[in-house]
C-alpha cells in the first residue's frame, strides 16, 4: 500500500505540493472527473450551459462553506447556519418590504443579525467553554424560534414580500458576462485566501487550531480569535441567505437546511482538517462545486433522493478515510 | 554472533537482542543495522543523542514497529514481533516515556486495564479492583497514591510512576524503559532505581535510556552507545568525557560554562509574596544579566511560579517590573512587559508541530513583521531566517514544518521566538529536559551569552548539576515557598538537594 503510494506521492512532492496543496489538487480533480462521468451517463452535462449552472449553485454552497471554513479550522463547527441563514432570508424581505430605499437598512440589519448570532456563539465558547456543538446547535434552535415566532410560522403580512428590486437584479445580473454571484464569489475566494494566508489575523487562526494552549502562552489572544471566525461564520450564512433570496425571490421556511450537511461536506471534500489548524479555502470552494457537481450527476442518472444521500454519506467517508490514511504516512 | 553468560548452570543466551535491525521513517534512517544485546539480570543503558536511534531500538525490540531489515532475537530464539502483543506474550514490556495512561480514568482502572476483577455478571467489582490496585501500589512502596485518584490530577512524576507499575505488575523477563527518569524528581529516580535493581537481583533484564549521566553510572552493568542509528561500543566502564566524545564524535571540554559576571544591580523582576495554586507566598529579586536558578524536589511549585509569573494562572501578590507595579493577568500582558516563558513541555505548550519553522519563530512578533495585518512575506524571512543563523538552528529550511527538527532543535525555535520579540525577562522552565549532550551544551553558552547581553534568566531545571554551575544564585523551593536561597561560587548539586530534602523532612 504505502509503495504505489509512495510511487505516486513523491512526483508531487518534488513539484512543491505538500499534503495541504495536494489536497486542493485532489478536490479540482474530483470535480473535473464528475463532469467527464456526467458528460459519458448524460450527454451535455459538461456544456459550458451547465457547468455555468452548476457552478451557480455551488457559489451558495461555498459562501457557507467559507464561514464554515474559519470556525473548523480551530477545530469548531458551526450547526447554527440552517437558521441563521434562514432567518436572515426573512429579515431582509420584512425589513424591506421588497422596497429598494429600504434595502440598504436592510442589508445592513441583516448582516448585523448574522453577526450577532455568530457573535453569540462565540463568546460563549471562548468564555463560557461551551463546546461549539452544544453552543451552536443550541444557536440554531434559538435562531428557528425566534423566526417562525416573530414571522408567525411566515404569515406575517410583510413575510411575503419580495426581495428589493436591487438585491435580486444584482443577483441575476453579471458583470464581464460572469454572473453576479459567481464574481462575488470569486472576490470572497480572494479574499477569504487572503485573509488565511498572509495576514496576522489567519496566522493566528492557524496557530489557535494548531494548539490553542501553546498559542496563548505564545500570547495569542486565542479568545479574540476565536470569537471573531464565529462572527465571520454567523456573517456569510447570512449573506448566504440574502443571496438566495435574493436569486428566489421570496423567502420560504426550511431554505437554510441543506446548508448545514453541504458546508460540511465541502470543507471536508476540500480537505480542511476537521479537528483544525491545517486546509484552505480554495480547496474548499473546489469542494462546493464538486459537491454540487455530484448532486447533479446523481440527479442526471434519475436517482431518487434517499440514494443521494447514501452517496453523498459514503463520499465524505471514503475521503475522511484517504486523508486520514495520508495523516498515518507523514 | 550471539552471545552468551556462562553461569554455574550453563549457558544462558541473551534475554533479548537485536541483529544488524534498520528502521527508516520517510527518508531517514532512525536505526542503521544496529546490534544489541543484553542479558538477563543485568541492566542495560542505552545513550546517545536525540535521533541517535535509541527510542526506535526500544520500539523494536518492544514489537511496537517492525524492521526493514535485520532480527529479533528472544532467549537465543529468532522471534517476529507483530505488535506489542507478540512482545508481551514473550515477557518482554516497554515503558514509554510519552504517557499512555487514560486521564480521566482512576489509577486503579489504569493499572488493571484488560484485567479487571469481574464480579457476577461479567461486571467489574469495583471494590475489589481498588483493593488490588491498592496492594499493588503497597507493594511498590508508593501507596502515598490513592488508586481512586484520576490520572490527570496526579503530578508528571506520579503518572510516570503509575505508568512504571503498570507494566511491573505484568512480571516482565525483559523491561523496556525509554526515558524513564525525565518526569521523575530526585526521590522517585531513587525509588525506580531501588525497584530496578530488585528485579535485577530476581534475574530479570532492564534496559533504559537515559540522558542523565550520574543516573546511568549509578544504575547500569553495562552502557551502550549509539550514534546515527547504530551502536558505537558496549562498555562496563567508561567515563562521562569518553562516552560524550562517542555520542557526539567530538570532544566537549569544559562541559559547563562560567556564568558572565554580573554587570548590573539593577533589579528588573521582583516578586513579593506571590501566591496562589501550589503557591505560597514565594518572593524573589531578579536582576539584569542574572541567571537565577529555581531548583528543589519535583511538584513543589516551580512551574506554577514560572506560569503564574507569566499571567497564565491566577495569583495574588506584587509583581514589579523594571521599578513599575505591573498586573500579569495573561501571557500577552506579559509578553509585553518584555517577559518571555519557554515551557517544559515543548510539544505540547510551547510549539505548533505542523507549522513551519518560520511561523514559529515570528508568532510573537507578527505585528513587527506586518503592515495593516498583512504579513510582509520577505520582512518575515529576513526575522526568521536570520534567528535561524544567530542560534544555529540545524533545519532543511523556513518553511520545513517544526516537528521534523531534532528536540533541541526545536528548543532554540522556542528560545528565538522569545529573543525576535527581544524579551529581556526569560523565564525557561526546565529547557534542557530531553536534549541531548551537544545541544545542551549549546543552550548552556546561549544562556551565557544572554545574561552576558543584560537579559536576566529565571531558570528551573529538574537537573541540580545544571543549576549549580550555571547559576549565579539558586532558590530552592518547596511547598510553594522559597525556602532555601544559596549563592555562587561554591554551590554543589548536593547543596541543593539536601536543601531541598532537609526542607522536606523538616516538615514531615
Amino acid at each position: 500500500m504505502a509503495k504505489w503510494n509512495a510511487a505516486l506521492l513523491q512526483p508531487l512532492e518534488r513539484a512543491g505540493l505538500n499534503r495541504d496543496r495536494r489536497r486542493i489538487l485532489y478536490a479540482f480533480l474530483a470535480a473535473i472527473l464528475l463532469f467527464a462521468v456526467g458528460e459519458i451517463v448524460h450527454p451535455g452535462f459538461a456544456s459550458p450551459g451547465s457547468i455555468g449552472a452548476i457552478v451557480m449553485v455551488a457559489s451558495f454552497v461555498g459562501l457557507v462553506a467559507a464561514g464554515q471554513t474559519f470556525v473548523v479550522l480551530i477545530g469548531g463547527i458551526d450547526l447554527s447556519v440552517p437558521w441563521v441563514l434562514n432567518g436572515a432570508s426573512i429579515l431582509l424581505v420584512t425589513s424591506s418590504l421588497g422596497q429598494d430605499d429600504r434595502a440598504p437598512w436592510a442589508l445592513l440589519l441583516t448582516l448585523g443579525m448574522g453577526a450577532a448570532a455568530g457573535l453569540v456563539n462565540g463568546v460563549a465558547i471562548a468564555f463560557l467553554g461551551v463546546p461549539a456543538v452544544v453552543m451552536t446547535l443550541a444557536m440554531n434552535g434559538i435562531m428557528e424560534g425566534l423566526t417562525l415566532g416573530l414571522s408567525g410560522g411566515l404569515t406575517c403580512g410583510a413575510c411575503a414580500s419580495y426581495a428589493p428590486p436591487v438585491v435580486a437584479d444584482a443577483v441575476h445580473g453579471s458583470l464581464f458576462g460572469i454572473p453576479s454571484a459567481l464574481v462575488l464569489w470569486l472576490v470572497v475566494i480572494a479574499l477569504v485566501s487572503l485573509l488565511l494566508s498572509f495576514t496576522t489575523f489567519g496566522r493566528r487562526t492557524y496557530a489557535t487550531g494548531n494548539n490553542p494552549h501553546a498559542s496563548y502562552l505564545a500570547g495569542v489572544n486565542v479568545r479574540l480569535i476565536t470569537i471573531l471566525l464565529y462572527v465571520l461564520s454567523g456573517l456569510f450564512a447570512a449573506l448566504a441567505g440574502i443571496l438566495l433570496v435574493g436569486f428566489g425571490g421570496q423567502a420560504s421556511l426550511g431554505m437554510g437546511d441543506p446548508y448545514l450537511f453541504q458546508s460540511i461536506a465541502a470543507v471536508v471534500i476540500g480537505g480542511v482538517y476537521m479537528l483544525g489548524g491545517r486546509g484552505h479555502y480554495l480547496g474548499v470552494a473546489a469542494g462546493a462545486v464538486t459537491l454540487v457537481a455530484l448532486v447533479s450527476v446523481l440527479l442526471a442518472m434519475n436517482m431518487p433522493d434517499y440514494g443521494r444521500n447514501i452517496i453523498y454519506g459514503i463520499v465524505i467517508l471514503l475521503l475522511l478515510l484517504l486523508y486520514g490514511r495520508e495523516e498515518a504516512e507523514d | 554472533m550471539s552471545e552468551a553468560t556462562q553461569t554455574a548452570g550453563g549457558v544462558v543466551p541473551p534475554a533479548v537482542e537485536g541483529i544488524r535491525l534498520a528502521k527508516a521513517f520517510g527518508g531517514v534512517q532512525a536505526v542503521d543495522s544496529a546490534t544489541f544485546s543484553a542479558r538477563p539480570g543485568e541492566v542495560h543503558a542505552l545513550v546517545g543523542e536525540n535521533g541517535a536511534g535509541k527510542s526506535t531500538l526500544i520500539k523494536l525490540l518492544g514489537g511496537r514497529l517492525r524492521p526493514d531489515a535485520g532480527e529479533v532475537r528472544a532467549a537465543g530464539r529468532k522471534v517476529e514481533l507483530h505488535g506489542a502483543d507478540d512482545a508481551h506474550a514473550l515477557g518482554i514490556w516497554t515503558v514509554f516515556q510519552e504517557l499512555t495512561l487514560l486521564p480521566w480514568m482512576t489509577v486503579a482502572e489504569n493499572l488493571l486495564i484488560r484485567r479487571e476483577p469481574r464480579g457476577r455478571l461479567g461486571l467489574i467489582d469495583r471494590d475489589r479492583m481498588v483493593g488490588e490496585a491498592d496492594r499493588v501500589l503497597t507493594w511498590l512502596g508508593i501507596d502515598h497514591i490513592d488508586p481512586r485518584a484520576l490520572i490527570e490530577d496526579l503530578s508528571l512524576a506520579q503518572r510516570q510512576m503509575v505508568e512504571i507499575a503498570r507494566v511491573i505488575i505484568q512480571d516482565p523477563s525483559t523491561l523496556l524503559l525509554d526515558e524513564p527518569t525525565s518526569s521523575l524528581g530526585e526521590k522517585e529516580v531513587a525509588w525506580l532505581f531501588e525497584l530496578i535493581q530488585g528485579l535485577r537481583a530476581d534475574g530479570k533484564c532492564i534496559i533504559f535510556t537515559s540522558h542523565r549521566w550520574n543516573e546511568i553510572t549509578s544504575i547500569a552493568d553495562r552502557i551502550t552507545i549509539f550514534r546515527n542509528g547504530a551502536e558505537v561500543g558496549t562498555f562496563t566502564e567508561i567515563d562521562e568525557d569518553r562516552a560524550v566524545t562517542l555520542m557526539t564524535g567530538r570532544q566537549l571540554e569544559a562541559f559547563y560554562p562560567q556564568p558572565p559576571a554580573r554587570a548590573h544591580d539593577r533589579a528588573v523582576l521582583e516578586v513579593e509574596e506571590l501566591a496562589g495554586e501550589g503557591l505560597r507566598n514565594a518572593s524573589l529579586t531578579l536582576h539584569a544579566s542574572e541567571i537565577l536558578g529555581v531548583g528543589g524536589l519535583a511538584g513543589h511549585g516551580h512551574r506554577e511560579l514560572f506560569f503564574s509569573l507569566f499571567g497564565a494562572q491566577a495569583h495574588s501578590g506584587r509583581i514589579v517590573v523594571d521599578g513599575r507595579p505591573a498586573r500579569i493577568r495573561s501571557p500577552r500582558d506579559a509578553a509585553r512587559l518584555g517577559m518571555a516563558l519557554v515551557p517544559e513541555d515543548r510539544k505540547t505548550e510551547g510549539l505548533l508541530l505542523p507549522l513551519s519553522v518560520r511561523a514559529n519563530l515570528t508568532l510573537a512578533v507578527l505585528p513587527a513583521v506586518s503592515s495593516l495585518g498583512l504579513i510582509g512575506g520577505a520582512r518575515e524571512r529576513g526575522l526568521a531566517q536570520g534567528m535561524v543563523d544567530a542560534l544555529k538552528i540545524r533545519t532543511p529550511g523556513l518553511g520545513n514544518p517544526v516537528r521534523q527538527l531534532s528536540g533541541g532543535n526545536q528548543q532554540k525555535v522556542l528560545l528565538g521566538r522569545w529573543l525576535l520579540a527581544d524579551s529581556r525577562i526569560l523565564l525557561l522552565y526546565d529547557v534542557t529536559r530531553g536534549v541531548d549532550v551537544a545541544t545542551k551544551h549549546e543552550i548552556y553558552e546561549l544562556m551565557m551569552r544572554l545574561a552576558g547581553e543584560g537579559r536576566a534568566l529565571l531558570y528551573y531545571s529538574s537537573d541540580a548539576e545544571e543549576l549549580a554551575h550555571l547559576c549565579h544564585r539558586v532558590l530552592v523551593m518547596r511547598e510553594g515557598r522559597i525556602a532555601a536561597e544559596l549563592s555562587a561560587p561554591g554551590i554543589t548539586a548536593e547543596d541543593i538537594v539536601t536543601a531541598a530534602v532537609r526542607e522536606s523532612r523538616a516538615a514531615d
